[in-house]
Order: structure tokens, then sequence, then C-alpha cells
């Protein structure tokens, strides 16, 4: 349950950007998280809700956007999609794949603001 | 209503990775060992850090943080290897971060450390994504729990470097299947170091102490910083 804290680092960004831009109101804001992440979606709308209530943003909508695992397979020489709870095991080949393209993002994308 | 989108793309821990980033030069500088270690709850963390400071507390010089979310009674089970140990009582955090470790570290007389041990919360999830300016992360992993839970919490398994099996003394009365749990461990963390050890019997724990002894000569013998 880091959720509250994540929503906090997202809320610090999203205040900063407002406040060196002058923009007074947060519409939407657009996050990326990983699969890897553990990041529980449901938890992390309602700790958005609770941290950004009084700011800029608040009543704003959290939109996320989630990022499946995908491993980069040296022996295909291509990047894979394992399957869920295989950890990094290449689907095609079945060899274990050292190296996460995708899957680990904690990343706020952009905000939508008033015109 | 009509909305224009401003782009920001930055990375929601970068703040934690600064701070980690500050402390990892403040213990190059010191040239100490740094261990972060992870596990569930109940994983045996804290028998296995009183063994390992009561063994090398005589020829290292080695101290402890431990976060946890209530009390300090690990803290006292801990110091009584004489090791120099400090409590970090996280209440509602599930983890531990670099902020935590750079204000515990500010006042607390423990002298020069050769190996800083640092006991994270019981949670898999949460401190995986933490860096706390470690060397060596190492995820515990006990015969009661599971052969499967490395492919439940890939990345605390996929970002340490070890990964010990605890209470090894009871893999035989609880049905513990070896080989499928570290076919598991190998399925999220290709080049993960795995032990196997029991800190109540001493099973496995020589190879353990020697591993962290490894590192932490390495690190002692690099020249400290640059300039």
């Amino acid at each position: 349950m880091h959720e509250l804290s994540v929503a906090l680092g997202l809320l610090e960004g999203v205040c900063e950007t407002a406040s060196r831009d002058a923009i007074d109101r947060v519409l939407a804001v657009h996050v990326r998280v990983g699969a890897l992440t553990g990041i529980a979606p449901e938890a992390l709308q309602f700790s958005w809700e609770l941290a950004s209530a009084g700011t800029v943003a608040e009543k704003s909508a959290l939109k996320i956007d989630h990022i499946p695992l995908i491993v980069f397979c040296d022996r295909c020489a291509s990047e894979r999609r394992p399957a869920p709870a295989s950890g990094l095991v290449c689907p095609e080949c079945g060899s274990t794949c050292a190296t996460i393209v995708h899957g680990r993002e904690l990343q706020l994308v952009a905000m939508e603001v008033p015109q | 209503m009509k909305y224009r989108v401003v782009q920001i793309e930055q990375n929601i821990m970068r703040k934690n990775d600064a701070l980690a980033e500050t402390l990892r030069g403040r213990f190059a500088q010191s040239g100490t060992l740094v261990v972060n270690i992870l596990s569930s709850p109940g994983s045996g963390k804290t028998t296995l850090l009183e063994q390992t400071l009561t063994r090398l507390a005589a020829r290292r010089k080695v101290g402890a943080l431990v976060g946890d979310q209530a009390t300090d009674n690990d803290a006292r089970r801990l110091a009584r290897s004489g090791a120099p140990v400090r409590q970090i009582t996280t209440a509602a955090e599930c983890r531990l971060d670099a902020d935590m470790i750079g204000k515990a570290l500010e006042g607390w007389n423990c002298g020069p450390l050769d190996i800083l041990f640092i006991e994270n919360v019981g949670n898999l999830i949460c401190p995986a994504e933490y860096d706390l300016g470690e060397d060596l992360r190492v995820v515990l992993f006990s015969v009661t729990e599971g052969e499967d839970k490395p492919l439940k919490y890939p990345l605390a398994f996929n970002t340490s470097q070890v990964a010990a099996v605890t209470k090894i003394d009871l893999a035989e009365a609880v049905g513990f299947d070896g080989d499928a749990a570290h076919a598991s461990i190998r399925q999220v963390s290709p080049g993960v170091t795995i032990v196997e050890l029991s800190a109540r019997t001493g099973a496995g724990m020589d190879a353990w102490i020697d591993l962290v002894e490894a590192r932490a000569a390495e690190k002692g013998r690099r020249p400290a910083g640059v300039g």
C-alpha cells in the first residue's frame, strides 16, 4: 500500500508544474503505471482523491495508462510479453529473460488544464 | 470544457532516487557496505540479523537500522548483539525510504561502520520501489511461504542481488520443494545469488557471512570518492 505516497509524489509534480506555468486549475492527470509496480489502480484513484483535495488538482480525473510487462528475450532477439505470473519467462522459447523493457514505469506524464 | 495538455514526463520516484544517490555517495566516502533486507512479515529478517550481527561484531564494525510500523521490539532484540542499532518507526508507511535513512543517520553516534544492515518493513511490494542507497539488496523467502512466492512478488526478487531461503531446518517438516523454489526465483531474477540457511541452527550461515564479508572487503578497498 504505497499508493498514497505515489499520489503525493504525483501531486508534487502537478503542483510544481502548475505554479511554474501559473495554472490555477487542473482537470485531469495522466500517469503511466507498470505491471511490476504492484500498484492497485482503485487504491491509487482513492489516494489521488484524498491527496488532491484542497489543491489546484481537486476533483481532477486520474487517467492511468497501464503498461504491461515486456521483456527482451536474448534467444529470440525480440521483445516478448510473458504470461501472467510466469516471471520473466519468454512465452515463445521458455528461456528466462534478464532485461525488463517495460513494466517498472511509475511516471507523471501530462496534465489537462483549461484552455 | 476545452482543455490543453501540458506535458510533464517525470519519474514519480525521482526525489527518493536523488536522496538515495546522495546516501550512496556518503557510504562510498566512508567505505560502508549497505545491505537492505526485504521480506514478508515473519520470514526471519530479525533472527537472521541477530545472528549476523553477533557473528560479525567481533571483527567488523557493524550496525543496523530497523524499520517497523510500530514498536521497537526488533531493535531491542538486535541490540543484544552489542552492535549499534537504531529503530525507525514508520507509522503509516509500509516501507523505508531514503529520507528516513538520512534522518536516522543524523545524530546516530555509531562511529564509522564497515557494514550497515537495514531491516526493511515486512512487506514485499512497497520496499521494492525504494532505493535506500544500498550496495546489496537481499530478499528473504522462508520455506514455510510457498515455492511460488517469487512469481507473486517479482519486483522484490528481480531487484535483489541475493535471495536467501530461510528456515531451511523446517524444509522437510513443511514439505518444501527446493527445486521448485529455486526455479521460481530464477524465473523472475535469473542472475540472483541464492543462499539457503537457518539462522536458528546455523546451517548455511558461514556461506552467508562469507558473502557479506567479501562484499564489505571489496567496498572497503575501493578508493573513497573522487577528489
